[in-house]
């Protein structure tokens, strides 16, 4: 398929916001019918990269041509126009739109008398859509009601809509189970066969290993690799990212522990149910430990998480904490119990990304930064301290404290949340997704962050659909299915193919809790 | 093929395919969540950042001298100075208190109604039911208090949309003020310790209302700027989601704030009917728009985008100089309307310039 005139090129793309150099100098094609994967660091250029290829960032110099022709991609509106279709990170979908309304957005619908929408000939060129993508939901049902996967169907589907011979896929299997990440690789690897080229942006190696053609990385905002896949091992392209030769153990996750054993039991559930989520879930988690919360998305992860950080409140069940049973009806009462939450939407949970990373980190705990006891009038000084140990202990890479959070990488506004629990001290840590979209450094901080919480006797409870991390980070698993625990796994059992024959329920599976 | 494309529709802003920028590692990526669009704090002071941030003020001090200039016989007088600062005292403190409400990420529309219900209530006690003044004046204060307890429960609490139930309040807030007043025009028997609350110049022959503006000013300026509580106002109004899982009683602040704005609108009722030592029916509903136009200049000021006191109260002083100051112009009423307007506008244009620029 290569050897085709490129319907893709970048030649030498530059891009600096004030006082940061984004892109430095990017030149890759793609041609028809080729799935390019692109990899690199966050920070790395990636996303700015696909901001210009989807018409929201203008390069400050460089070329985008599309079929050989230099073009500039004046608007998203633009891009579209001329064929390239981006699939953002974030769902960019209107919930309460229609499926058929939301795969064509932004295109004309078809009309009755020049005027009315014709809604059943909509529904019907949405289902022609849908049918290539192998998606079987009604265009009527609104995209809210879709699992996260659908959704991110769903706005494939609004790139074939639109004619796309371009589409630009960026972390398109965060947050999706095994087999829905393979049905969308084998839709990927479809619309490739149709022609379609595909840049394919992921920080999920092993897919990109699988699924692509000839892989483009960046490191520094440059490229500095551009390689047919076949020749290449996950080893080299991790050399590749981090622009290191480093071996094969230090791309799999490590973390350091002293191995004492667990100690007193800091947290049980009992029977907790919460419709339509939870169905009467049973877990324990002790001093020390890592107990890692396995299942596939709609299991009841985010939602038990939700639930003992006091977001919801249970239908029934009861919480002990040490030993006392609790009502947690609020994240203050939680907070009251030590126990502290990791969001998994860390875009809209995690940060008022405006304010500053002091404010941010000093939110849960602002009493103790009083300027004098008595007087709730918080001292920046006190509060700048504490951030800058945060800074210092966690590698948040920043100028200083007072840097806005929403111009970090999503790794270091990762580490920004989990500062405001430190500083708070909890005894139950609840991670949700932590390492979701966020680069191979700032993953193996996170891990580290874990076994230290750990070793200071803290429980971890860690949700992960990343099952290697899972199994590695876990001292513990639980298999959670359709709101219920349907396995507890320990010792040699901690492994992915154990934990995923459980979140798939064979016949074998049998609940040793 | 391609060169046929290249001239597509070209907008500036991105179509809906993008609408959500993906934002994980591109330095200058904006805010996510919240409704108030922010500008990331950052410390560069271009030219266009200090016009922006000391906009408002330097306009202020321009009109200032422009009227200064214009009519130096009457205009830079202490008469007139201290009538415009009299005029501006009691919408200040409706400004102010709306300023909370719009930190959280709220806003009611039910002010205007409480302004007159507030002046109203206190009036009608005081000469239709014998009720003395003092007592008046709390019961009044205390019709503001349950009426932001009642906007602010039902919105946080039970999930009202602010928009229906506080225009919804402001209708009914109407009614009562009816019930109290039967429409009519209280005037008579209003004892001057009442009339003393808007006219009195006991403290260095300056008005009252001035010192209690300067007041109010002052206690919400160290309350939002400077307390805990203030601070997680800004953290709800900057992503109520993220405040919440830190912790922060989001509903509480919430209510709290919907209080302090209806407490804020019974003060500027009863200033407003102590200075007139009368009541018109529905007197209140005028002051609503400018309260916003206020804040929302304001907003404009400072700290760009931020709801913020010393930026209401510049924004305040700046409405009622202009306005003053095209009166003694003898420039018609419909004109320093339309002028208002455009400078409400070219004030959010140019907090929108700065916030490209950072």
């Amino acid at each position: 398929m290569t050897g085709e005139v490129p319907v893709v090129e970048v030649r030498g793309l530059r891009k600096t916001y004030p006082g940061v150099l984004a892109v430095d100098d990017a030149s890759f094609t793609v041609a028809p019918g080729e799935i390019l994967g692109l990899v690199g660091k966050n920070g790395a250029g990636k996303s700015t990269v696909i901001k210009m290829l989807a018409g929201l960032v203008a390069p400050d110099s460089g070329e985008i041509l599309v079929d050989g022709e230099p073009t500039v991609l004046a608007s998203s509106h633009a891009a579209s126009v001329l064929g390239i279709s981006v699939v953002h990170q974030e769902l960019a979908l209107v919930p309460r739109g229609s499926v058929a309304e939301n795969v064509f957005l932004g295109l004309p619908y078809p009309r009755r008398a020049g005027l009315f929408v014709d809604w059943s000939e909509l529904h019907r060129r949405t289902r022609t859509v849908l049918e290539r993508l192998g998606l079987e939901v009604d265009p009527r049902v609104d995209v809210q009601d879709l699992s996260v996967a659908q959704q991110r169907m769903v706005m494939i589907a609004r790139c074939l809509a639109w004619d796309a011979r371009v589409v630009v896929l960026d972390e398109p299997t965060a947050s999706l189970t095994d087999d829905e990440i393979s049905h969308l690789l084998e839709v990927i690897r479809q619309l490739a066969d149709a022609g379609v080229a595909i840049v394919y942006v992921s920080h999920r190696l092993e897919e990109v290993l699988g699924a692509t053609d000839r892989v483009v990385v960046m490191r520094d905002g440059s490229v500095v690799a551009d390689l047919v896949t076949a020749t290449l091992t996950k080893q080299t392209l991790v050399a590749g990212i981090t622009g290191e030769a480093k071996t094969e153990e230090s791309a799999t996750v490590h973390v350091e522990r002293t191995g004492r054993p667990p100690g007193a039991e800091l947290l049980r559930v009992t029977g907790l149910t919460r419709a339509p989520a939870l169905h009467g879930v049973d877990l324990t988690l002790r001093e020390g430990e890592v107990l890692g919360l396995a299942g596939l998305v709609g299991a009841g992860r985010t939602e038990l998480a939700r639930v003992l950080f006091g977001v919801d409140t249970p239908d029934g069940g009861t919480i002990t904490v040490r030993g006392k049973d609790v009502v947690l009806r609020s994240p203050r009462a939680a907070m009251r119990e030590r126990i502290a939450l990791l969001p998994e939407d860390r875009r809209h949970q995690g940060n008022d990304t405006a304010q500053s990373i002091r404010k941010n980190a000093s939110l849960p705990t602002l009493r103790r930064y009083r300027s004098a006891g008595w007087l709730p009038r918080p001292s920046a000084a006190k509060e700048r301290a504490a951030g800058e140990e945060m800074v210092g202990r966690l590698g948040i890479k920043a100028r200083d404290t007072e840097v806005a959070v929403g111009t970090l990488s999503g790794g270091n506004q990762q580490k920004v949340v989990l500062a405001k629990w430190l500083m708070h001290g909890a005894d139950v840590f609840v991670f949700d997704e932590p390492t979701a979209g966020i680069d191979v450094e700032g993953k193996a901080d996170v891990y580290g962050i874990v076994g230290e919480l750990a070793d200071q006797g803290k429980a971890v409870l860690f949700i992960s659909s990343d099952l290697p991390e899972l199994a590695a980070v876990s001292d513990r698993v639980v298999v959670l299915r359709e709101g219920r625990v349907v396995a507890e796994l320990t010792g040699a059992q901690v492994s992915e193919s154990v934990i995923l024959h459980h979140c798939y329920g064979g016949e074998a599976a049998v609940a040793s809790a | 093929m391609a060169t046929g494309q290249t001239d597509a529709p070209a907008g500036r802003e991105p179509a809906a395919v993008g609408a959500a920028i993906p934002t994980d590692s591109g330095p200058g990526s904006g805010r996510s969540g919240g409704r108030e669009a922010r500008p990331p704090g950052r410390h560069r002071p271009g030219w266009v950042a200090l016009l922006a941030r000391g906009g408002v003020l330097i306009a202020l001090i321009l009109v200032v001298a422009f009227f200064g200039i214009a009519k130096p016989d009457s205009f830079l007088t202490t008469n007139n100075l201290s009538a415009i600062l009299q005029q501006a005292a009691a919408p200040a403190i409706l400004a102010i208190g709306l300023t909370v409400p719009l930190a959280l990420g709220e806003f009611d529309l039910s002010i205007g109604s409480m302004v007159g219900l507030g002046g109203a209530s206190a009036l009608a006690l005081i000469t239709l039911h014998g009720v003395a003044w003092p007592v008046a004046v709390l019961l009044a204060l205390g019709i503001g208090l349950l009426v932001g307890l009642v906007n602010g429960v039902f919105i946080a609490y039970l999930g009202a949309s602010s928009f229906v139930q506080t225009l919804a309040m402001g209708v009914i807030l109407l009614g009562v003020e009816y019930l109290f007043t039967n429409q009519q025009t209280l005037f008579s028997g209003v004892p001057q310790g009442y009339k003393d609350l808007g006219q009195s110049k006991a403290l260095f022959d300056v008005n009252i209302q001035i010192w209690l503006a300067l007041l109010v000013a002052v206690l919400m300026y160290l309350f939002l700027e400077q307390t805990e509580t203030g601070r997680r106002i800004y953290a709800v109004g900057g992503n109520p989601d993220a405040a919440r899982f830190a912790g922060v009683s989001v509903k509480r602040l919430r209510v709290l704030g919907f209080v302090i704005v209806a407490v804020a609108a019974a003060i500027t009722g009863i200033l407003i009917t102590a200075q007139g030592g009368s009541s018109q029916p529905n007197a209140g509903v005028p002051y609503l728009l400018p309260a916003y136009a206020a804040a929302f200049l304001g907003s404009a000021t400072f700290r760009p985008g931020v709801f913020n006191v010393p930026g209401t109260v510049v924004a305040v002083l700046f409405l009622g100089v202009i306005t003053t100051g095209l009166q003694m112009l003898q420039i018609a009423t419909a004109w320093i309307n339309i002028i208002q307007g455009l400078v409400l506008i070219a004030a959010m244009l140019i907090s929108r310039l700065e916030r490209k620029h950072t």
